[in-house]
């Protein structure tokens, strides 16, 4: 095919440029802010250098917590939502019926904002649940959101329930470009379901499970909306995750500084963790 | 090559044309929203009018700007952080606006639970800024003072009431003004206490108020109650999921003996808990008296509505730790509750009992950044907000504030609870307000989450004062 | 062999149907909650709705307060032009990274799948002061925010599917003679009709709800989304729960609608076997 730079840059430029001027170069500003002690209103800011980046490796100890409770987090949450995703994928391309339903059903969550989803699920959590627990009796439904566990899980089923659907929606559309005459002859061939499943269904919606890791992992880092509404990063906060603990950082002690080399330090972390998903995936795409 | 340049510029027009269809319908939008006068068609022409406005003012305010109606132009923007009185407050613009043809107001009101100070800033970062903005104590005086305008040649200066404005003076300029004074205490339901026949009014001390609710708790786990209250479960609901509401509110019963006000507070380079043991008996007795009394740790998940709308309004509890501002909460709710409503002190136990905490919640500020003209609008308008007449009319009967100044004469509160403060108030029986003078955000998120986790049992008392302690030093370094 | 696969397609829509119902019990519990007053939301939020508790009222109100028929405008308009923006720009900025195999069309692609990574709020006080000095704190520029904010999660999305669409088609069209332009809406567009789908949806949705950025960039009078109206309703710490609900439940209507008739679209692109080539 003959390339002609002009034309790509002609495709690629209107989305490049306004993503350059909203999320590129307010980054690289904020990038510059990790290196200096301003509080986000003073008119006065000073070059520190690195001591934003020392401090929050040697003084801030929550940011660490935060850290760990996020990875840890996101690694469940990443494994949950894709495999619930997928299986509901499955489940409303097969021969059920009812499927439009189920589908609808499965993707309305998307519909609601994350803070009125923590606002939802607090109610369910805590009244319903402890609804259920004085009329049944049934220790696993007492105190939740009130311990560290319980608002772990807590959180766990509200991002498996938000973004499960999410997955569903990318993993069908990949699904249903698999050629039923593939499909048919497998069957011909003899291959029961979960041969099938296995050797002709997952192979061919590989590609989509690298983007649906991604994306379920990015959206469990960022976590935001829903851990502000549902615990708040509490109980004392032992359930604060990155993007909360960057965004009080910065706006509730005032340190804009520190909270920039934060997210620098985030922004690093996940990377690597990205691309070596990418690769990995990349690699078995290929193997496959 | 060519081919593709055509290419390019038949994308571009197409791109073009996709962006004045939207633009198109966003005016048409505009017409039908907006004064037919004032069409925005795209940023350009927004612009033109903007200087237009801007160049239009000086000239009219070259006449004298301290009358209502003498005749201010201008547009100004309130940047505000209390959604309940949203409604008010833009009715109250409209007044304003119907006095001075030539003024605008724009009222902006932060939403959505979000954090006010976080939101401000953000607002702050844009050349159109706020002309009128709330701002909290000592340390907001500090970070925004390039953005306060001096207050303290304003008519409504000499009638505040005394004090309230320590917090906002800096060398001799006043940056702030009041917004309401509000207190807190336990606010209880008059008629739960009554029916298990307890006289609340004259409840005063640690002891008086444990042995009273000790009888009330009786009363209820007999079920002598349950006919008249059917939902009525518990003496108390603690919040202990509002951070606020230890750190700040429980949290200041105690700091505020140790420090007489906010500013002492703020330049103390550490916090000794001269009446931490204190403070710890007046947990342990809000807890004891909830329906989670033998399992703390679940009290970490009820949040403030499950305690004034789902606890006290509903009658599923007889007393809450919250301030006058539940009542509109509790009003909504269920008005005839809301009629039933006290406030008895709370009790640091052999220190200060019978006192009420009485303060200024937020204050308003005027952005020294505008240009003179719509300073002098945004002082004008605050001037008649709570001193002319009808603006106090607003303030107290649909604002429901208890007004910080002195000249409101018949004007009261309408409320029990802003009656209740207001007593107090008067009588003197009050204690200080001083959380805003602790570094930045430690009531909140260090002193609230460190007694999360005594009630969790994550941290004995004396493990979590202790961090509490060191957190407060090093802040202060 | 058939009655075996009638037993296995009622099992699987019974295990359906009752996750489904587990799935949406969160909404059907805003929905009942709206049709009950404050009081009652709060003696018992699972509690249905009863001749003594139903009232309808909330609608109506939240119907004026949320000023809905003006809010509703900004918020279609806002969202249609930021997601056809996005299908547009977005297919073909994704067309041109995966044909193209470049050293600056990979670094282009990693600049854009690793901004997933960057949380919002460490991009806004530097964003709010640039979309302020360049005039774009209005709905026009809100839109091409969008486009911007839209563009890393819809490029990955089409960039996935597009690395499947076979090129030999359009080998074909060049050498009959298409241009770029006319290969790339005449052929290539056409074959992205299910992912289009898929990445219309979760833009219109994500754009229809979004608060913070509409809050931060146009919260003015008159400029108001719904969203933003209907989080008035919850304040710092209170939280009006009666007109929160029915205000949600009406922000909601218009996207139920949406996915309902685009499900259609949905089924029809598959049954017509646009991807089979």
């Amino acid at each position: 095919m003959k390339k002609s730079k002009l034309g790509f840059w002609g495709f690629v430029l209107p989305s490049f440029a306004m993503f350059t001027l909203v999320v590129l170069i307010p980054a690289v500003w904020g990038v510059v802010y990790s290196f200096t002690d301003w509080n986000g209103i003073s008119k006065e800011v000073r070059f520190v250098g690195f001591r934003n980046y020392i401090q929050i490796f040697t003084q801030d100890g929550d940011f660490l917590h935060a850290f760990l409770f996020t990875a840890v987090f996101s690694i469940l949450a990443v494994a949950c939502v894709n495999l619930v995703g997928f299986l509901l994928a499955l489940l409303v391309t097969s021969k059920a019926k009812g499927t439009t339903l189920m589908r609808g059903a499965f993707f309305m969550p998307n519909l609601i904002g994350g803070i009125l989803l923590g606002f939802t699920w607090q109610f369910i959590f805590v009244q319903a649940f402890g609804a259920i627990y004085n009329t049944t009796g049934l220790g696993f439904f007492r105190n939740w959101l009130s311990d560290t566990k319980t608002s772990f899980f807590g959180l766990l089923i509200l991002v498996i329930w938000q973004l499960a659907g999410y997955m569903m929606l990318i993993y069908i559309a990949q699904i249903q470009n698999i050629p039923d005459d593939i499909l048919e002859a497998a069957e011909i061939d003899g291959a029961n379901y979960l041969q099938r499943l296995f050797y002709v269904i997952l192979p061919l919606v590989a590609p989509a499970f690298t983007i649906g890791l991604f994306l379920s992992l990015t959206t469990c880092f960022k976590l935001y909306d829903q851990n502000l509404a549902l615990t708040n990063g509490g109980p004392f906060n032992s359930t604060e995750m990155l993007a909360l603990n960057i965004y009080n950082t910065a706006f509730k002690y005032n340190h804009y500084g520190e909270a920039q080399a934060k997210a620098v330090v985030f922004l690093v972390i996940v990377s690597v963790i990205g691309l070596t998903q990418l690769s990995i995936s990349k690699k078995k795409e290929v193997e496959m | 090559m060519k081919k593709r340049v055509l290419a390019l510029v038949l994308m571009g027009v197409m791109t073009t044309g996709l962006l004045a269809g939207c633009g198109n319908q966003n005016q048409s939008a505009d017409n039908q929203s907006e004064d037919a006068s004032k069409p925005e068609a795209d940023n350009a022409e927004a612009d033109v009018e903007d200087a237009a406005d801007e160049a239009d003012a000086p000239d009219v305010s070259d006449a004298d700007t301290s009358d209502a109606s003498s005749g201010l132009e201008g547009t100004i923007d309130i940047f505000q952080y209390k959604v309940e009185i949203n409604d008010a407050l833009k009715a109250a613009t409209e007044q304003y606006m119907a006095l001075n043809p030539g003024v605008t107001i724009n009222l902006e009101t932060v939403g959505g639970g979000d954090d006010y100070g976080a939101a401000l800033r953000t607002r702050m970062q844009a050349s159109d800024q706020p002309e009128i903005y709330n701002i909290g104590g000592p340390q907001d005086v500090i970070d925004w003072e390039a953005n306060l305008a001096d207050l303290s040649s304003e008519a409504w200066i000499g009638n505040t009431v005394d004090g309230l404005l320590d917090d906002v003076i800096k060398n001799d300029a006043v940056y702030g003004m009041p917004l309401a004074i509000e207190g807190y205490g336990f606010v209880y339901n008059k008629e739960i206490f009554e029916a298990a026949g307890i006289d609340a009014s004259s409840l005063k001390t640690y002891d008086e108020i444990d042995q009273a609710f000790g009888e009330l708790k009786e009363k209820i786990d007999n079920g002598d109650l349950k006919e008249q209250f059917p939902a009525l479960e518990a003496v108390v609901e603690y919040p202990a999921k509002e951070k606020w509401v230890l750190g700040m509110h429980t949290g200041n019963i105690a700091l505020g003996q140790e420090f007489a006000n906010c500013t002492e507070a703020f330049n103390a380079k550490e916090v000794e808990f001269t009446y931490g043991q204190e403070l710890k008996d007046l947990i342990d007795l809000q807890v004891k008296y909830t329906s989670n009394s033998d399992n703390a740790a679940a009290l970490n998940a009820v949040d403030y509505s499950m305690q004034a709308g789902g606890g006290l309004a509903i009658e599923r509890v007889a007393a809450i730790q919250q301030g006058n501002w539940v009542y509109p909460i509790i009003d909504e709710v269920d008005s005839e509750v809301a009629q039933k409503l006290g406030i008895i002190p709370l009790p640091l136990k052999g220190v200060s009992e019978g006192n009420t905490p009485v303060g200024v919640p937020m204050y308003w500020a005027v952005n020294s950044q505008s240009d003179e003209n719509e300073q002098a609008i945004a002082k004008d308008f605050l001037n008649w907000l709570y001193q002319s007449d009808e603006g106090m009319q607003i303030v107290v009967n649909d604002f429901g504030f208890i007004p910080p100044f002195t000249n409101y004469g018949d004007a009261k509160p309408s409320d029990p609870l802003g009656q209740a403060i207001s007593e107090a108030a008067n009588a003197g029986t009050i204690a200080p307000w001083v959380f805003n003078g602790c570094p930045t955000s430690w009531a909140e998120n260090v002193l609230g989450a460190e007694i999360q986790s005594y009630l969790g049992g994550d941290k004995s008392w004396d493990e979590a004062i202790e961090s509490a302690k060191q957190n407060w030093k090093e802040a202060r370094q | 062999m058939k009655r075996k696969q009638t037993l296995s397609s009622l099992f699987l829509t019974v295990i359906g149907l009752f996750l489904a119902l587990v799935f949406f019990s969160p909404i059907l519990i805003l929905l009942s909650n709206s049709f009950k007053s404050l009081k009652d939301i709060y003696l018992d939020v699972l509690a249905l709705p009863n001749a003594d508790t139903f009232i309808a009222s909330n609608y109506p109100d939240a119907f004026e307060k949320l000023e809905f028929v003006k809010s509703f405008a900004n918020s279609l308009v806002i969202t249609v032009c930021s997601t056809v923006l996005i299908l547009i720009f977005c297919s073909m900025a994704a067309w041109v990274l995966v044909r193209y195999k470049t050293r600056t069309s990979s670094v282009i692609f990693m600049l854009f799948a690793s901004a997933t990574l960057i949380p919002f709020q460490c991009v806004m006080l530097p964003l709010v002061r640039l979309m302020d000095k360049m005039h774009m704190m209005n709905r026009q520029g809100l839109i091409l925010m969008y486009l911007g904010f839209g563009a890393s999660l819809s490029i990955i999305l089409f960039h996935g599917f597009i690395k499947n669409v076979p090129v030999e088609l359009e080998d074909a069209a060049r050498i009959d003679g298409c241009n770029m332009v006319q290969t790339f809406f005449l052929i290539v567009l056409p074959m992205l009709k299910t992912i289009m789908v898929t990445v219309a949806i979760l833009n219109v949705m994500w754009i229809w709800n979004d608060f913070l950025l509409p809050q931060l960039m146009i919260n003015k009078p008159g400029w108001q989304t719904l969203p933003l109206k209907t989080f008035l309703f919850f304040g710092q710490f209170s939280k009006k729960w009666d007109l929160a609900t029915a205000g949600l439940i009406m922000c909601m209507l218009p996207i139920i609608l949406f996915y309902i008739i685009c499900q259609k679209h949905i089924v029809k692109g598959v049954t017509e076997g646009a991807v089979k080539g």
